[in-house]
């Protein structure tokens, strides 16, 4: 057989090293990571892309990049400890080593920036879905004179799950007289609290939006998809203008191991970053 | 290239092939037949039976390393392979390697899958007859093999064989273990009639080359529901498949704690936790969906990518079922061949 050896990467499954820089607890369960491989390189990835985190002798597990590509040699892990490798990440300190592969996937390539440029960006992000979508927030912001607007809307269930609010905060502060506004809602607030109260869509009434010049960016646990996908269909919304981030359990992270194919998608080729009308009648994705 | 040669002299040439390569071939051990190394070439059964596994495990094995690693933070990557000749693979199999080489190749190859396979000649051994009741290779066109194999041997009479060299490799390996006289191109001719005729009232699935419409048209035809109501969800089907490939990596630590490894294990898209994340949720629940998916990697998806159909009717999945679920009826319930009412 001719053509084997010549496409093969023998370094497909070989992590290289990396340096935990700095550690940032948001709430018991959920915490930052700020991360420098050990050859002083940028990682060099697009929002929307993960990484595979290793831990050796626990595993190996998918995260999102939740800092903007030009960060410099370090970029941004935020997790939830749920399973065995963000568990012991959990218990891992500031100059522990860690290993990665990556980055994987298809995030918000040239394409999509081209498609954004001039339009009024609406991220939709819930609970921890903040979490990816941070990549493309933080780099779109400084930018926001080439968008028309730029509206976050986030929802979370408690003022304790809002993940980054010093940046919040920030983003608040920015939006007097500028193009940046942040809306935000919780499910359970606590008394004191000035924002929305109830679910993500509930938010999509209070932006003023035209829906073709609109881009919809969408991140958040698996069950928000239905809902705010039908809030956006009801206001018209084109399907191509709708991005969404659907994670799946991408184990190898190479189009290989088998468990993230949805109805015949690699979500971990195709994806994490899908445009709707794309994959709109995947049974398996919805 | 066409040569022909004699069953004595093919032994005594894979007498003298033991003693530089590793052999493995159709062995006989008890009853069963399996793909197994052989010491001399007595130990070969040249006979045309199912193996339970196939020759995928070769390039592909149920267990291996992929990571060495240390405490103090040294991680490697080595592989095993040694230079491997596989004697005596089916037409069949010979497809499921072929679609392997493709997926373990496609966008980022492979490295353990491509290093084994690269070291390895491939000498197929066509079936002049259909050898089980639960085997369809005809019904996928997997009974001839077009390509796949480095030399391939043609049974005829009184122990003679037509041998067809395909590659260059095998050209070389020919003439350094092969004693074998110039082959007719007309009695390949006469043989593959004889075979075609055995073939004859075995017909290929009606409408085969429009399968992934065909399955992407019917994800809701009623006999999902009915198979997969019956599948135990013990991934049998998926192990003994030659075109199933999923794999699921652990890691383990030597009990001194010194030492560690990544190793990859063979998985199967039928067993219920595949599709489940950290947080317990599972993207595909129901043995009637993991059915479906299966099936539908077969003669849809993986079909498109591979422009044929990535069942090749080899039958074991058949065999190791106990639910007695097939694709062949699967596949006849969709394309109408079958004329049955699933609701």
């Amino acid at each position: 057989m001719e053509l084997a050896l010549a496409q093969s990467n023998t370094k497909l499954y070989l992590p290289e090293p990396a340096r935990i820089v700095k550690v940032k607890s948001f709430t018991e369960h959920e915490k930052f990571f700020q991360i420098e491989l050990l050859r002083k390189g940028s990682l060099g990835h697009d929002p929307g892309q993960f990484v595979e985190v290793s831990i050796l002798g626990i595993g190996e597990a998918p995260i999102s990049i939740a800092s903007p590509p030009d960060s410099g040699n370090r970029f941004d892990l935020c997790a939830r400890a749920v399973g065995d490798v963000t568990k012991k990440l959990f218990t891992l300190k500031k100059n522990d080593l860690i290993y990665i592969r990556g980055p994987f996937g298809h995030g918000f390539d040239d394409k999509i920036f081209q498609r954004m440029q001039g339009k009024h960006l609406l991220f939709i992000a819930g609970g921890i879905g903040y979490f990816p979508l941070r990549s493309l927030i933080n780099q779109t912001i400084p930018m926001a004179k080439n968008y028309k607007k730029i509206s976050i809307l986030y929802g979370c269930k408690t003022s304790q799950d809002r993940m980054f609010p010093d940046e919040l905060k920030k983003i608040h502060d920015l939006s007097v007289g500028s193009n940046v506004e942040l809306l935000e809602t919780l499910d359970h607030p606590e008394p004191g609290w000035t924002g929305n109260v109830g679910v993500i869509t509930t938010l999509i009434p209070k932006v003023d939006f035209v829906p073709a010049e609109t881009i919809a960016i969408i991140v958040g646990p698996p069950i928000m998809y239905k809902f705010v996908l039908t809030s956006l269909m009801d206001k018209h919304m084109p399907k191509e203008n709708i991005y969404m981030s659907l994670e799946r359990r991408m184990k190898c992270g190479v189009g290989k191991c088998g468990h993230c194919q949805m109805a015949g998608v690699y979500v971990c080729q195709k994806g994490p970053v899908f445009n709707y009308a794309d994959v709109k009648d995947n049974e398996e994705l919805f | 290239m066409l040569l022909k040669t004699t069953k004595a002299a093919l032994l005594k040439g894979i007498d003298q092939v033991l003693l530089t390569y590793q052999v493995a071939a159709l062995t006989k051990q008890v009853d069963r037949v399996l793909y197994d190394y052989v010491k001399t070439s007595q130990d070969i059964f040249w006979g045309c039976r199912p193996t339970v596994l196939p020759p995928k495990k070769f390039f592909f094995p149920p267990h291996e390393t992929l990571l060495d690693y240390t405490a103090d933070g040294q991680v490697s990557a080595p592989i095993e392979s040694k230079p491997l000749v596989l004697l005596g693979i089916h037409p069949c199999d010979l497809r499921g390697i072929q679609i392997l080489d493709e997926a373990f190749a496609d966008l980022h190859g492979d490295p353990n899958y491509l290093e084994r396979r690269e070291k390895a000649i491939i000498i197929g051994l066509d079936c002049h007859q259909n050898c089980d009741q639960d085997s369809f290779c005809y019904k996928v066109g997997a009974n001839y093999a077009k390509t796949g194999y480095d030399i391939m041997l043609y049974p005829l009479k009184d122990d003679q064989y037509l041998v067809e060299i395909a590659t260059d490799r095998g050209s070389v390996f020919a003439e350094q273990f092969l004693r074998a006289i110039k082959g007719e191109e007309t009695e390949l001719e006469e043989y593959q009639q004889t075979k075609a005729k055995a073939f004859e009232s075995l017909k290929p699935f009606k409408d085969l080359e429009k399968f992934p419409e065909l399955f992407q048209e019917n994800t809701h035809h009623p006999i999902w529901a009915h198979e997969g109501a019956r599948c135990l969800s013990c991934g049998s089907c998926v192990m003994v498949c030659p075109t199933c490939y999923c794999f699921n990596v652990t890691d383990d630590w030597a009990l001194n704690m010194q030492t560690g490894k990544r190793e990859r294990h063979w998985d199967g898209c039928m067993l219920h936790d595949f599709t489940t994340v950290a947080t317990g949720e599972n993207f595909r629940p129901t043995a009637t969906a993991r059915l479906h998916h299966r099936i539908n990697r077969k003669f849809n998806y993986l079909m498109k990518k591979h422009g044929q159909a990535v069942c090749v009717g080899c039958g074991r999945c058949v065999r190791a079922c106990l639910a007695e679920i097939s694709p062949k009826t699967i596949a006849e319930a969709i394309n109408g061949e079958d004329e049955k009412e699933w609701n």
